[in-house]
């Protein structure tokens, strides 16, 4: 197992820096997420680690060895491609024994090791396939076997289950959660999909624009976020117009067309403001409207099984998204009371 | 109706043009040279009258042919070979991403057939005729007593060859090269391969395609060469594309020129074939 400690990582292509002075520590066989937008520095970072793109400036540290200077072949880690990269001229067993070739692993013991790995991504008895007999899904776990096998420090996964159609791509998501908890190995994880990092990560690392724009655990980034942007990129927010009463200790109290809240602040803030709450879509629960209640009207609701989706319209005329279980249903037109227990209520700014 | 299984004579229009060129100037031709090759040799005339095996009895029973037929083979081997060594580096170099020079690179490797084959080749006398400039410049320089041998030999006839076949071997190569998935590359890298490494055990299997293909270019192209075999090999060496010319032209035997043609091609088949067969990919066809 191995601690991973990245210390103010920069890549720059002339004056442009894909990725700008990240630091991280990875705990012994963390698995964690590097999420983002495309073009925000996760798979140049992931490419750093790996070997394949040179450091500007910055260190890595695998149990506190630099390995900057180590050519990607000497670092002893296991890469899942995004296209997952598997020798289209070798049959299965071909590809995983790659490695071990190259690690100079004798035949016998060679043998072991693949047949355990293959018992491990389920596919026993298919040895002797080439890559383009198999499914993508068992492609997928072919490269995910080719990896493991060679039983690496680390273990790294560049959008693994982008090319998959959706279904597969959560069974994937806990097949390969489960087996990195099994294995035990450190794994780090690019994606740009939120649901993909949160389902799967112990801490999720946000990054925009080169930088690390929040590091933690999915509850943490998904109900604590600290800027707008993230609790915009892990999901749906809603904004309401609040206006603040009066300022507390790191607290601030405010009325809002859902009621009064003091919630904690890290803005500065003054009795007066106009400051806008955030409140994911999922938080709010509706009932039938009662006298006395913050309430709105139905524009439109949206059935997709498991849940509801509603569209209201507040009586100031602001619009709010708000996500249920269809149990009780409204229709279009309907006037429902909104509940929101104030701690899933954030304040994200200052609006003039 | 699904995509790919259309029905209907649609398909068979579309590859009617290629359909019908390939009959009026490959299969109608071929099938007179075989009919001539059986016909009887005639007295004063192209042919005789009537059927007869003593053409092909004519090619077996005199070892000059069989060793000319052996020789175009060799000659053909040899250029084949020495092309894949000079042109691999080449479409390796051309497919690298930060390759400068690109397209003049490009232009170079196709310049040879941009001059006409007749003009190309007295290019090649004026370099390496005993009074050439290969031969003059080393004599001038003390390097040689007396002139090289470079022409009207073997060797003359495979260094015209491979400069113009060259671009034959390169592009399919820069082809199989270009289909090659970088990140296969890096895949290799990450479980332990030097770069070495990765290049022969994923990069070279995999751009055996186009050298396959480009081995059988110019292996055939060698072989049907007519005209760099005669203006360079003269009148001392001679392919059997030029024995058959001198048959059908110069002395007018047409039947026994036809059976020295098809014991040509037929040959050729056959290695082509086997080469084939020697270089099946696996994992392509499976």
């Amino acid at each position: 197992m191995t601690e991973v400690s990245i210390e103010k990582l920069t890549k720059s292509y002339g004056n442009a820096r894909a990725v700008n002075a990240i630091s991280m520590k990875i705990a012994e066989g963390e698995f964690i997420s590097l999420l983002g937008p495309s073009g925000c520095g996760k798979t140049t970072t992931l490419k750093m680690i790996a070997g394949f793109e040179d450091v500007t400036e910055g260190a890595i540290r695998f149990d506190g060895q630099d390995v900057v200077n180590t050519p990607a072949e000497k670092r002893d880690i296991g890469m899942v491609f995004q296209n997952y990269a598997l020798f289209p001229h070798m049959t299965v067993e071909q590809n995983l024994a790659f490695g071990l070739e190259m690690r100079k692993v004798p035949k016998p013991q060679m043998r072991e090791r693949i047949a355990k790995v293959l018992d491990m991504v389920q596919l026993k008895g298919y040895e002797a396939r080439y890559p383009r007999q198999l499914s993508g899904g068992q492609q997928q776990r072919v490269a995910l076997g080719r990896a493991l096998v060679i039983e690496p420090k680390i273990l790294l996964l560049d959008e693994p289950l982008a090319n998959l159609d959706a279904k597969l791509r959560e069974e994937m998501r806990v097949f390969i959660r489960d087996l990195q908890r099994r294995v035990g190995i450190t794994t780090v994880y690019v994606t740009h999909d939120q649901a993909e990092a949160m389902t799967m990560s112990d801490r999720v690392v946000v990054m925009f624009g080169g930088r690390i724009a929040q590091i933690g655990s999915p509850t943490d980034i998904y109900e604590r976020p600290e800027n707008h942007e993230v609790a915009e990129f892990v999901g749906q927010v809603n904004l309401v117009q609040a206006k603040v009463e009066s300022v507390g200790e790191g607290t601030a109290t405010v009325t809002s067309p859902l009621g009064d809240f003091t919630l904690p602040t890290k803005i500065s803030v003054k009795p007066g403001n106009m400051v806008s709450l955030a409140l994911r879509p999922e938080a709010i629960e509706l009932s039938k409207a009662t006298e006395g209640q913050p309430a709105a009207t139905v524009l439109a609701s949206y059935y997709s099984g498991a849940l509801m989706d509603y569209r209201l319209k507040l009586d100031n005329g602001d619009e709010l998204h708000a996500q249920t279980f269809p149990v009780n249903r409204f229709a279009e037109g309907d006037r429902v009371a909104l509940h929101a227990p104030a701690e899933r209520f954030w304040l994200v700014g200052v609006s003039k | 109706m699904s995509p790919g299984k259309t029905k209907g004579i649609g398909p068979y229009l579309l590859i009617a043009p290629a359909g019908l060129l390939l009959a009026v100037f490959l299969v109608l031709p071929y099938l007179n040279i075989g009919v001539m090759s059986f016909r009887v040799p005639g007295q004063g005339t192209p042919y005789g009258e009537g059927f007869t095996l003593v053409n092909y009895a004519r090619f077996f029973a005199d070892s000059f042919y069989i060793w000319q037929v052996v020789n175009t083979l060799w000659i053909g081997f040899l250029t084949t070979a020495i092309c894949l060594v000079i042109g691999f580096p080449v479409a390796w170099q051309l497919t690298r991403p930060n390759m400068r020079f690109r397209g003049l690179a490009y232009g170079l490797v196709l310049s040879p057939l941009l001059v006409g084959i007749v003009i190309r080749s007295y290019g090649w006398t004026i370099l390496l005729g005993n009074n050439g400039l290969i031969n003059r410049t080393l004599t001038n320089m003390g390097l040689i007593d007396s002139p090289l041998p470079l022409m009207y030999n073997a060797l003359g006839i495979i260094i015209a060859l491979v400069h113009v076949f060259l671009p034959f071997m390169i592009l399919p190569i820069m082809n199989g090269i270009q289909g090659i998935d970088p990140s296969l590359e890096a895949a290799a890298r990450s479980l332990g391969a030097s770069r070495t490494t990765a290049f022969r055990r994923i990069v070279l299997p995999l751009s055996m395609p186009g050298i396959q293909a480009g081995c059988i270019l110019v292996f055939v192209l060698s072989l049907s060469a007519y005209v760099t075999p005669s203006l360079i090999g003269g009148l001392k060496v001679k392919t059997m594309a030029v024995t058959v010319v001198d048959a059908l032209i110069d002395t007018f035997q047409w039947p026994f020129g036809s059976a020295l043609a098809l014991m040509l091609s037929v040959t050729g088949a056959v290695i082509v074939v086997i080469f084939g067969r020697m270089t099946r990919m696996k994992w392509k066809v499976a």
